[in-house]
């Protein structure tokens, strides 16, 4: 091909894309801005992410890497409430205050403007305020309960725990997530009653798709379709799921009704199955033998899902409607005309077979999936006539394709834990390393507290130039080590992972250091993110974090 | 500036008190510190004054590395990227603006943190890392992998690994490596010919989704295999020799429209502008929250080593974060046969019926080798060559010879291809 010839071609071809895509919009910018993460929580969680209204006390380095990773991705507002003077010490840790220019202003009004600028359409605002002071008065209680989550960072002891009663004490209150960190330890605690989550995105299986318990189209399909007058081609596209389908119905009647259940029934099955072949390699028979397993393992109910419907609301719960989709889920899979287990979520997974009967096949799921939404809603509007009209459909919708793996979790108030003698020894014993460094860091705050006043003016005083960080010099390894006796029991023996954990905090009981404050924002950010869309799963009680041999654990939850 | 006093050994830029943080770990060792730590001012002056570090990649990982990097007391760093911002970027990628799009990652980012961090030197090289030879890498006491090529990174691990040079110790430098896709992510210090490498846990990655031609051609189903059609099939038949380009609207645009058309032809749902982008572009989402937690623990890492201050991870650690958060720190193990730094040839037990056709297919196929376009020798004979031309013409007949008509039992089989930046033995048995 000469030059010219190419050069016309390509002329074309570019005339061409023009001409075809002149019809289509692409994205907008914005929707390109945040591809990468809807394509893991969706509209529907941006959308909740631009609603939500956030709290957080402190401008220290963790603060602001946590405030960073929730401007990024779209928080709709953030507020800083943060009394503290910029010291020589944030300058040298902080990404978000200015360098030495900071130095002596207000460390909150010094940030909010380099987080803003991450992202035009996020809202931020600084209070310098002491929270100690705004919990005093009813106003101040009512500005900080007004957020959609509050969180903070290294706050005295005795602020946080009137912090967290004030927010535990209405169901409608913000959830809190309080962070605590020292050098190379971290933890952090995210305080809720009730956490409802209908999108766990924990599971990529397909969920049911009714092989022994066929809804009549399937049924049909698979009684009537006669394997032996299908030519060849035809024969290796039938879908798995007929296959297994017209298996089980087969074996039925052989066997008074009965599924295979005993390894050599099991195997005899399989052997049917293999016997159904007309040719060695039909790719479609492979497949219902790999799928197998579906007829093995398919409860009518998941024993998870099971045991959330005896799951009693809290009464002045805000997840009314997700405790009366919950509902009548139970009274859906008990309805003695419906098929006695979830509904159909009208999902199905990719398959050798060939165009026309996959989209057949579809459309019979979708359709019947669409007959027990019908039905779902019918019963949900028996049990809940006042609540039904405001549950929108997209709401019922993903509740239903998700209810094979929803998830409740309940939870409660930072530091009760911490009260329970009995509890916090057995978990020394169970998961030494994690229990220790928590009872560390417990011990750490419980240290600090002691010491007198903070120190978040300015002045001339040495203590000043250290900023809003607590005086770390009373923090000795012997008087952690009491703490930790002292919150366990004096007559239980500390194993070695406290004197570890105490020896790492004494060695640095006030260092926010730049690296445990960037592990620690995200890990916080992704967690409110998650709490906030309602999608994945939350922590439930400490997640607690080692950055020398660099390993995370959970202790504490429910 | 009362409060900017200049340290006995320190530089102008450093204000008193700027390190009260890192420095409580700098002036006194912990637990679990290794007793060669020289706690005080001589680990402050290396870290500060002496430690030169490598970033590849200024993007997602990379952004957050550097910022971490800088505020640790590291002020000599190089990075090094060869791509420009685009808008998909500024979810995540913390050093860029709307108005930095269209510019060089590795520019924008070096500035952005000279700007930011007063007196740290960032060095940005704006183009491939397989442009540096030996001498620029051994000037580094470590380097840090922000980035999302497989390649680039068994290109890199396998630099460092030949650059070991037993005689010298500082011919060794550690190599961290982190990866993010979606709520998960994994973060690793290799310390080459030490420990496992990059190239010892290739089988660990998930293999990508492919659908056979077959399906996309004749029986589609899924919108996937109709956007598959628009740009393996009819891309090439409409357009001929002009290249397809990801990053051009309209191109994605064509190709959307093209697997409409199909999908509804076919009465397939689900092909959209997203997807489609998805699936040619085999794009991974990305955030910035566990970006900012394995690129933190990356540099911890690298704050580690470089100061002795506390002991280093040994050697993988791996995060999921979609159901709570799940995480497994485990020492990975270091293959015998791994082709970069094991030493042995990797067995292979082949029919003596199959062709080299087949052996190849083989090749291509295995998640520890993930090669594409191999070529094959023995130490004396030629079995097949993908270039030059004439090469390939005259070797193309081997392809349906038997491979034990080619190489005897027990004999070695040198694997060379573009994408390995190495040359793969494979010792050959016959069953
Ligand atoms: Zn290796």
């Amino acid at each position: 091909m000469s030059a010219v010839s190419e050069s016309q071609d390509i002329e074309q071809a570019t005339a061409a894309i023009e001409q075809a895509t002149a019809a289509i919009q692409q994205p907008d910018n914005k929707t390109r801005r945040y591809d990468r993460q809807l394509r893991l929580w969706a509209a529907s969680g941006q959308n909740a992410l631009e609603a939500s209204r956030i709290l957080v006390l402190s401008s220290s380095a963790t603060a602001t890497a946590v405030l960073k990773n929730l401007v990024l991705p779209g928080i709709g507002h953030f507020t800083i409430l943060d009394s503290a003077v910029t010291s020589p010490a944030d300058a040298g840790n902080n990404f978000f205050l200015a360098g030495p220019s900071s130095i002596g202003k207000p460390r909150a009004h010094e940030a909010v403007p380099l987080l803003r600028e991450l992202n035009d359409s996020v809202e931020g605002e600084a209070v310098v305020k002491d929270v100690r002071e705004l919990l005093k008065t009813d106003e101040g209680r009512a500005f900080v309960s007004g957020f959609s989550l509050v969180i903070a960072h290294n706050l005295r002891k005795d602020t946080l725990d009137e912090l967290s009663k004030l927010l535990w004490a209405d169901h409608s209150n913000p959830p809190l997530i309080a962070v605590r960190s020292a050098g190379f330890l971290a933890e952090f605690f995210i305080q809720y009653h009730e956490r409802c989550v209908a999108q766990p995105h924990t599971d990529d299986n397909v969920p049911s798709l009714r092989i022994i318990r066929p809804f009549p189209a399937l049924s049909k399909w698979a009684s009537e379709l006669d394997f032996d007058k299908l030519d060849p081609t035809e024969h290796g596209h039938v879908p798995f799921v007929i296959i297994l389908v017209r298996a089980v119905e087969d074996w039925k009647k052989t066997h008074d009704g009965k599924l295979p259940s005993t390894t050599p029934e099991r195997k005899a099955f399989k052997e049917q199955i293999a016997a159904m072949r007309k040719k060695i390699d039909e790719e479609n028979f492979d497949e219902a033998e790999a799928q197998v397993w579906r007829i093995w393992r398919d409860p009518p109910v998941p024993g998870a899902i099971q045991s959330l419907f005896s799951l009693a609301p809290p009464s002045d719960s805000p997840n009314a409607v997700f405790h009366a989709l919950l509902q009548t889920l139970n009274a859906f899979v008990a309805a003695p005309d419906g098929p006695g287990c979830l509904p159909l979520s009208g999902a199905l997974p990719d398959m050798r077979t060939d165009t026309e009967s996959y989209v057949r096949l579809q459309t019979v799921y979708k359709d019947w999936a669409a007959v027990e939404k019908a039905k779902f809603k019918e019963l949900l509007q028996k049990g809940f006539p006042d609540l039904a009209p405001t549950i929108s459909d997209e709401e019922i919708d993903t509740f239903v394709k998700n209810a094979h793996h929803v998830r409740v979790l309940r939870g409660r108030r930072w530091s009760e834990w911490d009260a329970d003698k009995e509890a916090l020894a057995s978990s020394l014993t169970i998961s030494p390393r994690e229990t220790a460094a928590h009872l560390g860091l417990a011990a750490l705050s419980a240290l600090l507290n002691k010491a007198p006043g903070k120190r978040c003016r300015t002045g001339t005083s040495d203590h000043a130039s250290r900023g809003c960080v607590a005086d770390g010099s009373t923090v000795t390894v012997d008087g952690l080590r009491a703490e930790v006796q002292q919150l366990v029991g004096q007559d239980i023996e500390l194993p070695e992972d406290v004197d570890t954990a105490i020896g790492e905090i004494a060695r640095a009981p006030t260092a926010d250091l730049p690296n445990t404050a960037a592990f620690l924002g995200g890990m916080v950010a992704q967690e409110a993110i998650k709490m906030i869309t309602k999608q994945y799963v939350p922590v439930n009680g400490y997640c607690v974090i080692d950055m020398v041999d660099m390993w995370t654990g959970t202790v504490g939850g429910q | 500036m009362a409060t900017a006093a200049v340290l006995s050994n320190g530089n102008a830029a450093d204000w008193a008190d700027r390190y009260y943080h890192v420095d409580q770990i700098l002036d006194r060792p912990g637990p679990r510190t290794d007793p060669s730590f020289l706690a005080g001012e001589e680990v402050k002056k290396f870290l500060r004054e002496k430690s030169k570090i490598l970033v590849i990649g200024a993007g997602g990982l990379g952004c957050e590395i550097l910022a971490n990097l800088a505020l640790s007391g590291f002020k000599d760093i190089h990075v090094i990227d060869m791509d420009t911002i685009d808008i998909s970027n500024l979810n995540r990628q913390f050093l860029f603006r709307p108005k930095d799009v269209g510019q060089p990652k590795a520019i924008v980012a070096a500035e952005f943190i000279m700007n930011r961090v007063p007196g740290v030197k960032v060095t940005p090289y704006f183009g491939k890392i397989q442009d540096k030879d030996d001498d620029y890498y051994m000037q580094f006491n470590l380097v840090i992998c922000g980035l999302d090529s497989v390649e680039a990174r068994r290109w890199i691990n396998a630099t460092l690994v030949n650059m070991v040079d037993p005689e010298e110790p500082e011919s060794l430098k550690p190599l961290i490596d982190g990866g993010t896709e979606g709520f998960k992510g994994q973060a690793r210090v290799i310390l080459p010919t030490v420990t496992s490498c990059y190239e010892c846990s290739l089988d660990m990655l998930n293999k990508p989704t492919t659908f056979p031609i077959c399906t996309i051609a004749n029986t589609p189903r899924l919108p996937e295999h109709c956007i598959e059609w628009a740009s393996v099939l009819e891309w090439p038949r409409v357009f001929k020799d002009k290249k397809m380009d990801t990053d051009d609207p309209e191109h994605i645009g064509w190709l959307y429209k093209t697997a409409l058309a199909r999908a509804k032809e076919f009465k397939i749902e689900g092909v959209t502008w997203s997807l489609t982008q998805g699936v040619v572009k085999n794009i991974i989402p990305a955030i910035a929250s566990t970006n900012a937690i394995i690129a933190a623990s990356c540099c911890n890492e690298a704050f580690k080593i470089a100061t002795s201050s506390a002991a280093y991870l040994n050697n993988y650690f791996m995060l999921i974060g979609t159901d709570g958060v799940y995480s497994f720190t485990f020492e990975h193990q270091k293959r015998d046969d791994c082709p970069v730094c094991g030493g042995q040839a990797l067995d292979i037990t082949i029919s003596k019926e199959w062709t080299v056709e087949r052996l190849i297919e083989m090749l291509v196929e295995r998640q520890d080798v993930q090669v594409k376009k191999p070529s094959m020798a023995t130490s004396t004979k030629q079995i097949y060559f993908q270039a030059p031309p004439q090469l390939e013409a005259l070797t193309r007949p081997n392809l349906e010879k038997k491979v034990s008509s080619l190489v005897d039992d027990g004999d070695y089989i040198t694997v060379t291809a573009s994408t390995l930046p190495f040359d793969l033995t494979l010792r050959v048995q016959y069953t």
